[in-house]
């Protein structure tokens, strides 16, 4: 289950990039190579039959590489903006994975993404951590999730 | 240039409405992020929203009608994800007088509208000219 969600937000996050970004190499690895100072997190709620969040960390070099693809026009500081339009991908990729789900009769709906800190000591029955590496930078995905009651 | 020749959806009228969308969206981003100061932009930015939320209504009534011409299975749900965006639009809208044009609420504005834009192009529309495509009523003889 952990596997196959997590491949499935992998699937997403690629699919995403290469239609909205142009890139179509990405690779994924531990979340212990993560390492990042500056980042800005990015919530999705999930309800249905599966309940909890899945936060995306986007370094700030990241974030703004991002931006300066989409955009065409050079960023150099995360502001409103950029944060609004991360949160808007991390939205997207999200949107993709549940209708992937939905295709295996999993029934999950998402919540509107929020700027979030790191700091939730709940523990979830499906908990991974992965880093996803592309040519602008990477993305660390945390996916806190529990199973419907 | 935010317009990308692989958008193009091979149907005449929607491509040339996708490229005004993109042509003026891109020049409401570059008054959004100009250097000036927020006074002597924000008349621009306002006029830019007002005929956003002509425009893409307008566009997207188009599209809806044109998905319905070439019998797009997935018409309903892509309905909805129109009607998402206007209800967004109309009520962002709103938010941004009664805030007496605040800037930091049209930044927001302008990078969600980024990000959807381009995906909804590249991703959602081309389904339909897949579809479009595979039944062979693309439209390009229009």
């Amino acid at each position: 289950m952990k596997d196959n969600l997590y491949k499935a937000f992998i699937d997403a996050t690629q699919n995403v990039f290469n239609l909205m970004l142009n890139i179509s190499e990405i690779s994924d690895c531990p979340a212990g190579d993560f390492k990042c100072d500056d980042e800005v997190d990015i919530a999705i709620g999930v309800t249905g039959d599966l309940n909890g969040k899945v936060i995306y960390r986007f370094p700030v070099s990241t974030s703004l590489n991002m931006v300066n693809v989409m955009s065409g026009m050079q960023f150099d500081s995360v502001d409103a903006f950029v944060t609004s339009a991360i949160s808007e991908i991390a939205n997207i990729i999200s949107g993709n994975v549940l209708s992937a789900l939905s295709e295996n009769d999993m029934d999950c709906d998402i919540l509107p993404p929020v700027q979030c800190t790191l700091d939730d000591e709940k523990t979830y029955e499906i908990e991974a951590s992965r880093c996803i590496s592309t040519s602008i930078g990477e993305i660390c995905l945390d996916i806190k999730l529990n199973r419907a009651a | 240039m935010l317009w990308k020749d692989k958008y193009e959806l091979g149907v005449p009228l929607i491509d040339a409405q996708h490229k005004e969308l993109f042509r003026r969206v891109e020049s409401f981003l570059q008054v959004l992020r100009s250097a000036v100061s927020w006074d002597e932009k924000v008349q621009k930015v306002n006029e830019t929203l007002e005929f956003m939320k002509g425009y893409v209504v307008e566009h997207f009534r188009d599209e809806e009608e044109y998905q319905k011409s070439v019998g797009y299975p997935g018409y309903e749900a892509h309905k909805q994800i129109h009607t998402g965006m206007v209800d967004y639009v109309l009520e962002f809208s709103k938010q941004y007088e009664q805030s007496n044009h605040d800037e930091q609420l049209i930044q927001q504005f302008g990078g969600r509208l980024l990000a959807w834009l381009i995906n909804h192009v590249a991703a959602e529309d081309q389904r339909i000219a897949d579809y479009a495509i595979k039944k062979g009523a693309s439209g390009n003889e229009g």
